[in-house]
């Protein structure tokens, strides 16, 4: 049991520099204020050759919905496992959407985007609302969004 | 008769993209369009109580309940009324289940994706 124990201690203890590679990342999303129903928005990140490689939040629970956010639709197949532990609400519209989180160091300045699909029952579906590249030059600077979004900023 | 024509006036001001960019939606020309009477007719010979509607994806969409008194979302090809997709409301008898929901934050960790520096959940607030 005990070097059961120092054994653990001893790989998180290596795994720890890894581990201390992010950042913390505020996501601050504002809404417009539309007139409609709750939004659904998907915020997920591809690389620099357009490949998706994770999702960073879902706002929406209810996978039935999740074809209405084409671009990440399409990207994941509508596979639920990849927003899963990382769901929440629907946003109303006007309001707005803060999310904390530790980034892993290496999204900044690696050719790596974040985008925002968004959709609203009985609206148009808005894929891409937002789509901004990670960068340290672009921390602070609210990106405008095209139909749900008013604008979205990224602060550490 | 009036509100037909300014349905169908704003329908036709819609633009085209908005008929055709949703998989589960209806492509139907205009002309070919049933009246929403026949809609509403095809609600009535259903038992289904209409609450509300519209047209969404270019279908007919009825919002209300069915005979059974539950809440029903359905939208219907507008040339031929068959129904394209019907939703319950109470979600449990939907296409998928709610087990096909992904968990919910702080229930489950993040997915390993490469994206998160710490397993820490993200913490969300909304103003």
């Amino acid at each position: 049991m005990k070097s059961l124990l120092s054994t653990l201690v001893l790989t998180t203890a290596l795994t720890m520099p890894g581990l201390a590679m992010a950042r913390q990342v505020t996501l601050t999303t504002n809404l417009k204020t539309y007139g409609g129903d709750g939004a659904y928005l998907a915020l997920y990140v591809t690389d620099a050759s357009d490949t998706y490689v994770g999702s960073l939040w879902m706002a929406g629970g209810k996978s039935k919905y999740y074809k209405h956010l084409t671009g990440w639709y399409r990207a994941t197949g509508g596979d639920t496992a990849q927003v899963n532990g990382i769901t929440g609400a629907s946003v109303g519209a006007g309001r707005s959407l803060e999310i904390t989180l530790d980034l892993a160091d290496a999204l900044f300045d690696a050719g790596y985007t974040l985008h925002i699909d968004a959709a609203v029952e009985d609206m148009r579906d808005s894929p891409n609302e937002v789509s901004v590249p990670l960068t340290t030059d672009g921390v602070g600077t609210p990106v405008t969004g095209r139909r749900y979004i008013a604008d979205f900023t990224y602060d550490m | 008769m009036k509100k037909t024509l300014t349905m169908l006036t704003i329908a036709a001001l819609l633009p085209a993209g908005v008929v055709l960019a949703d998989d589960d939606g209806c492509s139907v020309p205009r002309d070919q369009w049933q009246p929403r009477e026949a809609a509403l007719q095809v609600a009535q010979d259903n038992g289904w109580t209409v609450a509300d509607f519209e047209i969404d994806d270019g279908c007919y969409e009825i919002e209300g309940r069915d005979a059974d008194g539950r809440e029903i979302e359905v939208k219907l090809d507008p040339a031929t009324l068959q129904v394209v997709e019907m939703d319950y409301e109470d979600d449990d008898d939907d296409y998928g289940t709610a087990a096909d929901n992904p968990a919910p934050a702080g229930t489950v960790a993040p997915p390993q994706n490469g994206l998160f520096g710490t397993g820490t959940p993200p913490k969300v607030k909304v103003n």
